[in-house]
């Protein structure tokens, strides 16, 4: 009798075991971004898999964004951009952990210099539209005065844009971000302005999720934070040892170039007060934030 | 608690139906996984669909260029089963394409988000929407996108796979269920069955079984069958079989007997009951040990089985008896050729251990249904014929009559009147006085027993009743009787005239038999002037085992009684008992007196009264019932006679009235 009490427990627990759901993986969504080298470096380190997440990279920020909104990713690295369109569109997307703002790492490139961009009859204006480069293109055109009626915007993907040639009969304007920056400049562009030198603008980039996913995997998402700020850390403590790491998520990218980029942002994932009470407007609200 | 029982059977439909539901579990789970994995792909499917429809509406939607498009959507929507039709809602919610223009628009309400797809039922789900977002140079702003499903197309995706597993599962399950039950009927039902009739009928052993424990019990069941039916036999022997010569012991002939009285009653076949007993049987076991009975008595077996047809049946009732069951008697021919087989084997003797001895035997024969109807009494009537045979003088045979039946049946009326009239004191003694021929006085009386009949008001003979006590052993107490009786008259009569009268008591072979016998004597006896009472043994008397009984004799001579020698002529009239025995007189047989007027006999008389005259004893003639027998008595100087001449054996009362006459000359 008591071996079959024992069997039944056995098969009890047994089927218990079965029948536990195990936590489901949360699929994160990326693109080539130097402020997201954290969860580049998470991945390749394998913090990410301990607790059941993946991160999958996309050309560009719309495509990543597209993936979140037909719901095949649970997760988005995005600026408050593609927070303000997200949410527009029936989600109830929010910022959970605070990454970098942009300290020059969005920027206009062009092939002229400022005053023959303020002095030229027609512009050429390529950028993401449906990404912070229009927020960033229209600070420009707001600080320098330019008449939107001269400038014919065309909507390009980052990646897109890397075979714009410099035509020097044409006033050119590039809305790129680190490291695509690289490539353009090596093609004749260069830099007109940037996060770095604009006041009006703050770029910030952040990891938005559902509503839902914050309240049902608060417990992850904490260690997630931990991992990120420890990826932070160790990135902050062997440049080199994270660029080996990341460089394949970041294009193709030297060791300068990475060094260079890092400059461009700011990490945010402890951010100040000051920041806090800046962004809140913006749809950061300290209290919806993983600190 | 009372523990319920349930059959293999019951159990194994138990395990079959929690199998037969595990299995619909199974197939539901399986169904259900192999559902959520196709509405995962189709989702997966719709989900990049949607990617591709979306990207390309946002890089080349603008406002009014929709039937440029129309074709690309058109194409995607009739290439896509899943997707039955496409909506697109301009920016003030107005359709301004549809796939299918003759379908109504549809109610928003039964769209949800795209986003959401995961969460949903897709194949309850009739339409996803997504915004498409266009800019105005850089201003946003929004279409919206309804992606119908093909509701039929999902729904036979959903049925066929319905109908796939159910009918599969359907067939698995007859197939599997009918295998299973197949397989525990085979393996487990009828492995029990036939273990069960085994157990219960014990006869033919199964066959080797597949499962180790079944015939592990098979195997366990055969080798306690083997040893049961080993026992059996042995106690079958042991209850049929006389465990000595091997032959059937009383039980089995008693039954055999009743099957051939059954068959002869169907048939009208007769069959006969042979009762033989061994002569002197007794004298080999007393002088040889009863080891070499034991191998007579083997031998003897032998010598039936050999003698008799190859139907009839030798049993052995116990000791030395014997009973033959000779079936299908059609004369008495095959009953003599039996008994002269018989006979014949047994006059070879029987050797033992170089000692040679040779045995007879007594054979009474019953036969049915003419001397009995059932087995008792058929045995009853062989055994009574038996005894006749022995009767008769041994290594004889004798079939039953009628009239023997009556002897028998005399007798045992006899012994029951001894029994009776021993606890009813029904015998009486009678007294036949001794008188001194020179004197004609009455000196001495022999008591002699009668036995009345109450109902019948009559007076049995001894002639009648001694033998018959004497072969049941009845003579012990009666003798007893006898000496306490003849005492109490020597009692009654001590202090009267007749104080100086002898009573003679006739004393059986029989009586030594009892290791008491002398000691109650001593005791009767202790009261009574000794001289008073004689004891009377006859020749026969002191025949048979005479070293036995010579003490007690010489005990009773110590006691002070007086030995008379009875019938004294008539058997070997050996006078070694004279020189041996210290008797006191000897009394000359009837047979002798009878003939004295003839002449025959009476210089034997004149010798055994001139022996007895030189031995110094006492002679009494016997049976002297004429005045000529007196006289020549007279003659020869014999002292005393006895017999009707003077008084045939008296009650007390006569026989005293007779003493006090002081003579017995009647004429």
């Amino acid at each position: 009798m008591k071996i079959f009490y024992s069997l039944t427990i056995l098969l009890l627990l047994l089927f218990t075991a079965c029948t536990q759901e195990q936590n489901s993986k949360i699929i994160i969504s990326t693109n080539p971004w130097i402020g997201y080298t954290p969860l580049y470096y998470a991945e390749k380190k394998g913090y990410l898999k301990d607790i059941n997440m993946q991160l999958i990279t996309n050309v560009s920020l719309a495509e990543s964004t597209a993936l979140y909104d037909v719901g095949k990713v649970d997760m988005i690295t995005a600026t408050q951009h593609e927070y303000y369109s997200l949410r527009e569109t029936e989600h109830n997307i929010v910022p959970i952990i605070l990454l970098d703002r942009s300290n020059g790492g969005d920027m206009i490139l062009s092939n002229k210099t400022i005053p023959e961009i303020q002095k030229a009859k027609k512009i050429y204006a390529y950028l993401e539209i449906d990404s912070i480069n229009a927020e960033v293109l229209e600070d420009f055109m707001h600080y320098y005065k330019l008449d939107k009626d001269k400038i014919e915007f065309i909507n390009k993907d980052q990646a897109q844009m890397l075979d714009l040639q410099n035509n020097p009969k044409h006033t050119l304007l590039i809305v790129s971000y680190s490291p695509y920056d690289i490539t353009l400049k090596k093609h004749g562009f260069h830099t007109v302005a940037s996060t770095k030198d604009m006041r009006s603008i703050i770029v910030i980039d952040a990891l938005f999720t559902d509503k839902k996913i914050l309240q049902t995997e608060k417990k992850r998402l904490r260690k997630l934070k931990k991992i990120i700020d420890r990826s932070i850390q160790e990135i902050q403590a062997d440049t080199k040892g994270s660029f080996i790491i990341v460089k394949a998520f970041l294009g193709d990218i030297g060791y300068n170039d990475y060094l260079e980029s890092l400059k461009l942002i700011k990490w945010i994932n402890n951010p100040s007060e000051k920041l806090l009470k800046r962004i809140k407007p913006m749809g950061f609200d300290k209290n919806i934030l993983i600190q | 608690m009372k523990k319920t029982n349930i059959s293999i059977k019951i159990f194994s439909f138990i395990i079959v139906t929690t199998l037969f539901l595990s299995g619909i579990f199974i197939f539901y789970k399986f169904y259900d996984d192999s559902r959520d994995t196709t509405e995962h792909l189709l989702e997966e499917n719709i989900q990049y669909n949607l990617l591709d429809i979306k990207y390309f509406l946002e890089k080349n939607l603008k406002k009014n260029n929709i039937n440029q498009l129309r074709s690309y959507l058109n194409n995607i929507v009739y290439t896509n089963q899943i997707i039955g039709d496409l909506h697109l809602l301009d920016n003030h919610k107005q359709l301004i394409y549809a796939t299918k223009n003759d379908i109504e628009v549809k109610e928003k309400e039964n769209c949800i988000h795209i986003s959401k797809i995961i969460d949903s039922d897709l194949f309850k789900q009739e339409c996803y929407t997504f915004k498409i977002k266009l800019y105005d140079q850089l201003t946003p702003y929004y279409y919206t996108a309804s992606i119908y499903l093909d509701n039929d197309y999902l729904d036979s995706l959903l049925k066929d796979k319905i109908v796939k597993y159910t009918l599969f599962f359907i067939i698995y399950i007859i197939i599997y269920v009918l295998l299973l039950w197949f397989l525990i009927r085979k393996i487990i039902i009828s492995p029990l069955e036939e273990l069960r009739r085994f157990a219960y009928y014990s006869t033919e052993a199964p066959r080797s079984f597949l499962i180790k424990e079944f015939e592990s019990i098979r195997y366990s069941l055969m080798l306690t069958f083997r040893r049961l039916k080993k026992e059996q036999e042995e106690l079958y022997n042991l209850s049929t079989k006389d465990p000595l010569s091997g032959l059937y012991n009383r039980l089995s002939l008693m039954e055999k007997i009743t099957w051939l009285i059954s068959k002869s009653q169907r048939t009208n076949e007769e069959f006969a009951l042979l009762f033989l007993d061994l002569d002197n049987f007794k004298n080999i076991n007393d002088s040889r040990g009863h080891e070499f009975g034991d191998q007579v008595l083997k031998h003897i077996a032998d010598v039936l089985l050999s003698s008799v047809r190859e139907n009839d049946t030798v049993s052995r009732l116990g000791g030395d008896e014997f009973v033959l069951v000779l079936a299908d008697i059609k004369n008495n021919n095959i009953i003599l050729d039996v008994i002269k087989r018989i006979q014949s084997s047994l006059k070879e003797p029987i050797h033992f251990e170089n000692y040679k001895y040779h045995i007879t035997c007594s054979i009474g024969i019953a036969i049915y249904p003419k001397d009995g109807e059932s087995s008792t009494e058929l045995l009853k009537n062989a055994d009574i014929a038996m005894y006749k045979a022995k009767a008769l003088g041994k290594n004889n045979f004798y079939f039953f009559t009628e009239h023997l039946n009556q002897e028998v049946q005399e007798r045992v009326e006899i012994q029951r009147l001894i029994h009776t009239a021993l606890e009813n004191n029904n015998f009486k003694l009678y007294y036949q006085p001794k008188v001194t021929i020179k004197t004609n006085q009455i000196v001495a009386c022999e008591a002699l027993i009668r036995l009345e009949e109450p109902q019948k008001n009559l007076l049995i003979p001894p002639n009648k009743f001694i033998s018959v006590a004497e072969e049941s052993n009845l003579i012990i107490p009666l003798g007893e009787w006898i000496f306490k009786e003849a005492v109490k008259q020597i009692k009654r009569w001590e202090n009267t005239p007749y104080k100086d009268i002898k009573i003679s008591i006739n004393v059986s072979g029989v009586q030594f038999k009892d290791k008491a016998f002398l000691a109650k004597v001593e005791e009767i006896i202790k009261d009574v002037d000794r001289s008073k009472l004689d004891i009377e043994l006859t020749e026969s008397v002191l025949m048979n085992n005479f070293d036995e009984k010579f003490e007690i004799i010489h005990a009773f001579k110590k006691l002070g009684l007086s030995l008379s020698l009875d019938d004294f002529g008539t058997g070997y009239s050996s006078l070694s008992y004279l020189k041996d025995i210290p008797f006191d007189t000897l009394k000359i047989d009837k047979s002798f007196i009878d003939d004295i007027e003839e002449g025959k006999d009476n210089s034997f008389i004149k010798m055994i009264v001139t022996i007895a005259e030189e031995l110094g004893l006492e002679v009494v003639a016997e049976g002297v019932e004429t005045k000529e027998q007196l006289i020549y008595l007279q003659k020869i100087n014999c002292s005393q006679y006895q017999g009707y001449y003077c008084s045939k054996p008296l009650p007390v009362k006569e026989f005293e009235a007779l003493f006090e006459k002081q003579h017995c000359s009647k004429k």
